[in-house]
């Protein structure tokens, strides 16, 4: 899913403004919780797919991309039905396919920047009234979307090495070194981002 | 092996002038950090377009590199760029002054290319429509445009160390730092980035293992637990290097 943040693009889901997609995401989200019956939520997620499709990704990409959150959704429909009942499962598993097919609509469509722009902006009369730092608010957004796929790199390389050495797997002997490294990595990206001038100057729209 | 033409060497009575330098002066500067001594009395006047800085892991090649930038204040003595002090002016010696990281996975900051360089010049006050336009010209300079779209995480080691350098580029720095820029390239891609360095006109303080690429420089500093024990040219500071290195 980290890897599904959008490239900007021309299909109309990519036109719209990134405030609205949210807004509309946050809505659909919570109105799909107040749905209960099948029908409706199977119309639901049949429109949020046909949405993803119309971002010009293709079905056997979004099913790729969604392997992971699907298997989940189909283990959730499994214990629902074995556990509760056929209507509760019957509704569980499309209202979470609708959710998660807009939600990956979303995503392809915004770009890393719009994503944070419109976070900031967001945060800004929180700002305001002194609660948050929007822009630091929204780096450290950025920051989790850079970095995931780093750090699940170097968990794999701490494995292999583990594995080079004999050693079997152990989540411990993964998580201490993870986390060593992570931390210096932090000091390290800290400095960086002081080096190219972070934070932006006030009104740095119009400074130069 | 690239052949490194200094930025400013050959130029005759019809070329364009010297673009310009900056003038950073080190007077007595010691830094202590973690219990250590990692620059110890280090007085130098830097002015020349090409400075080496070479020394064994721990010499202090890369704290000095941070005093000129701000990241580490002195513990005694004082560091200036052009008359104005790192540490209290950061951001003014930082819009004439770009550091490039040993590992660009820690200098880039955005998951697309052009969000990236828009991130530097945004920091520097950048409108959206010069942001567009310098962080294009920043790459097409290096002649690679057409990864602005492209995913961070797909660019080999070389590509992300040409997007970490356009994105210090954009912002049109009068001084570039350069921390080990070739200790993760492959020969390829080192050859690449030398032979970028030869032609920057920009004034450039680079911190190398890699000898080969200072050999054309116009000064090179030794530096030994936090002491510049050598300064000169580059010849002689790497044989003085190799020498005492053992």
């Amino acid at each position: 899913m980290i890897d599904g943040i959008g490239r900007s693009g021309a299909t109309p889901l990519h036109r719209l403004p990134t405030g609205l997609k949210l807004a509309a995401l946050a809505l659909v989200a919570t109105a799909l919780f107040f749905v209960d019956r099948p029908d409706v939520l199977v119309g639901a997620a049949l429109v949020a797919l046909l949405g993803l499709r119309s971002t010009g990704r293709r079905f056997r990409e979004i099913a790729s991309d969604l392997a992971l959150p699907m298997t989940v959704i189909a283990a959730l429909g499994v214990v629902d039905l074995v556990f509760v009942d056929v209507a509760t499962a019957a509704s569980v598993v499309p209202r979470l396919l609708a959710l998660a097919f807009a939600a990956h609509a979303v995503t392809l469509t915004t770009t890393t920047a719009e994503l944070t722009d419109t976070f900031e902006r967001a945060l800004g009369p929180f700002e305001r009234l002194g609660l948050v730092d929007a822009g630091r608010a929204s780096l450290t957004l950025t920051l989790a979307l850079r970095f995931v796929p780093l750090i699940v790199e170097e968990a794999r390389e701490i494995r292999e090495a583990q594995a080079a050495r004999g050693l079997g797997s152990h989540p411990i002997a993964v998580i201490v070194p993870l986390v060593v490294r992570t931390l210096v990595r932090a000091q390290v990206v800290a400095d960086a981002i002081d080096a190219r001038g972070f934070p932006p100057p006030r009104n740095s729209n119009n400074a130069k | 092996m690239s052949v490194i033409v200094p930025a400013g060497a050959g130029r005759g009575p019809g070329d364009p002038p010297e673009p310009p330098r900056q003038t950073i002066l080190f007077d007595a500067v010691a830094v202590a950090r973690e219990g250590r001594v990692a620059l110890d009395g280090v007085t130098l006047r830097l002015a020349e377009a090409r400075i080496g800085i070479v020394g064994l892991n721990g010499s202090g090649k890369s704290t000095l590199l941070k005093t000129i930038i701000g990241l580490v204040a002195p513990s005694a003595g004082r560091v200036t760029v052009d008359g104005l002090d790192p540490s209290a002016q950061a951001r003014a010696v930082r819009a004439t002054t770009g550091l490039l990281f040993q590992n660009p996975d820690n200098q880039i900051v955005f998951p697309i290319v052009a969000d990236d360089l828009a991130f530097g010049l945004k920091n520097h006050g950048w409108s959206k429509a010069e942001t567009r336009e310098r962080a294009q010209a920043a790459l097409a300079r290096l002649g690679i445009e057409a990864l602005a779209a492209r995913r961070i995480h797909e660019l080999s080691g070389g590509e992300k160390q040409l997007v970490a350098l356009a994105g210090l580029l954009a912002v049109a720095p009068k001084t570039l730092l350069f921390d080990e820029p070739t200790s993760q390239l492959d020969l390829r891609n080192r050859n690449r980035l030398a032979r970028l360095m030869a032609g920057l006109p920009e004034q450039l303080i680079v911190v190398a293992h890699d000898l080969d690429l200072l050999a054309d420089f116009e000064r090179v500093l030794v530096l030994e637990d936090g002491r510049v024990v050598f300064d000169g040219a580059a010849a002689a500071a790497i044989a003085c290097h190799r020498e005492r290195a053992g």
